[in-house]
């Protein structure tokens, strides 16, 4: 995903991102650097496209959460995110 | 900048989920229906708890109605909230375009029977919420009724068919 522009649909990443917002996403930054804890990520999960917060790096995979904590599901719940299914990180909000 | 600002116009803008579940996609207006019922009950119970002559018994009845009202009129906005928030997308919007000023108007109803002992603020929250859930039901494609609930209260509950 060279790049790409999603809008923000859901809650979760309050007070960062509202619905409406729109980001652009892209995979490159992640060809020269690995994912980092606190990177901005939108992810692939059951089909679903999703946008959470990296919030631990374990070595099965990565762990996300929303910013909005009263309102999200960490990964724990949703089971951890395989970097394949990494398909870029927030480079910049519209 | 220009080129930025080029480049973003012509990139094709898709959905992204920040949402509080997977999205698992389950939504129903029911329980909001339900707490709708609850805070017509508890204001006709307070309304009742008023002519009790025993003042300790009186306070305690209302102290325990008071907190129902106030916790259910809460889930009615909360079930609203996350429906209208979460659910609803922008061509829902397009074909029902009273829907924002319907949710403003039942958050307001909310609020007005949790501060009094107000009936027709009650009654106006549930009517405003079947209003709210027949518009759910008809972007699901089914068509909504109205049937009579089992609850003392005697109103109705809009389910479809």
């Amino acid at each position: 995903m060279l790049l790409s522009k999603f809008e923000i649909s859901g809650h979760s990443m309050m007070p960062t991102y509202k619905p409406g917002d729109k980001v652009l996403i892209s995979s490159v930054p992640y060809l020269f650097k690995k994912p980092q804890v606190g990177d901005i990520i939108v992810f692939k999960k059951e089909k679903i496209t999703l946008i959470k917060r990296i919030s631990k790096i374990t070595a099965n995979g990565i762990i996300v959460e929303g910013d909005n904590l009263e309102d999200t599901l960490s990964s724990v719940s949703m089971g951890i995110i395989s970097r394949k299914d990494v398909l870029g990180k927030v480079i910049l909000r519209l | 900048m220009k080129i930025l600002s080029l480049i973003t116009n012509i990139l094709p803008t898709q959905t992204v989920f920040a949402h509080c579940d997977i999205p698992c996609g389950i939504y129903d207006p029911y329980p909001a229906q339900i707490a709708a019922h609850s805070v017509i009950r508890m204001t006709q119970l307070l309304q009742e708890a008023e002519k009790d002559s025993d003042d300790v018994a009186r306070e305690h009845k209302v102290a325990r109605f008071t907190k129902v009202k106030e916790d259910h009129a809460e889930i009615a906005k909360h079930e609203v909230r996350v429906i209208w928030g979460d659910y609803f997308k922008e061509e829902h919007i397009k074909e029902y375009p009273q829907l924002h000023e319907l949710v403003f108007n039942i958050m307001k109803a909310a609020s007005k029977a949790r501060q009094n002992i107000d009936m027709t603020a009650a009654e106006e929250l549930l009517s405003k919420i079947q209003e709210f859930s027949e518009i759910f039901y008809k972007t699901k494609g089914v068509t909504p009724v109205r049937i009579k609930s089992l609850y003392p209260t005697e109103g109705e509950m809009v389910v479809y068919k």
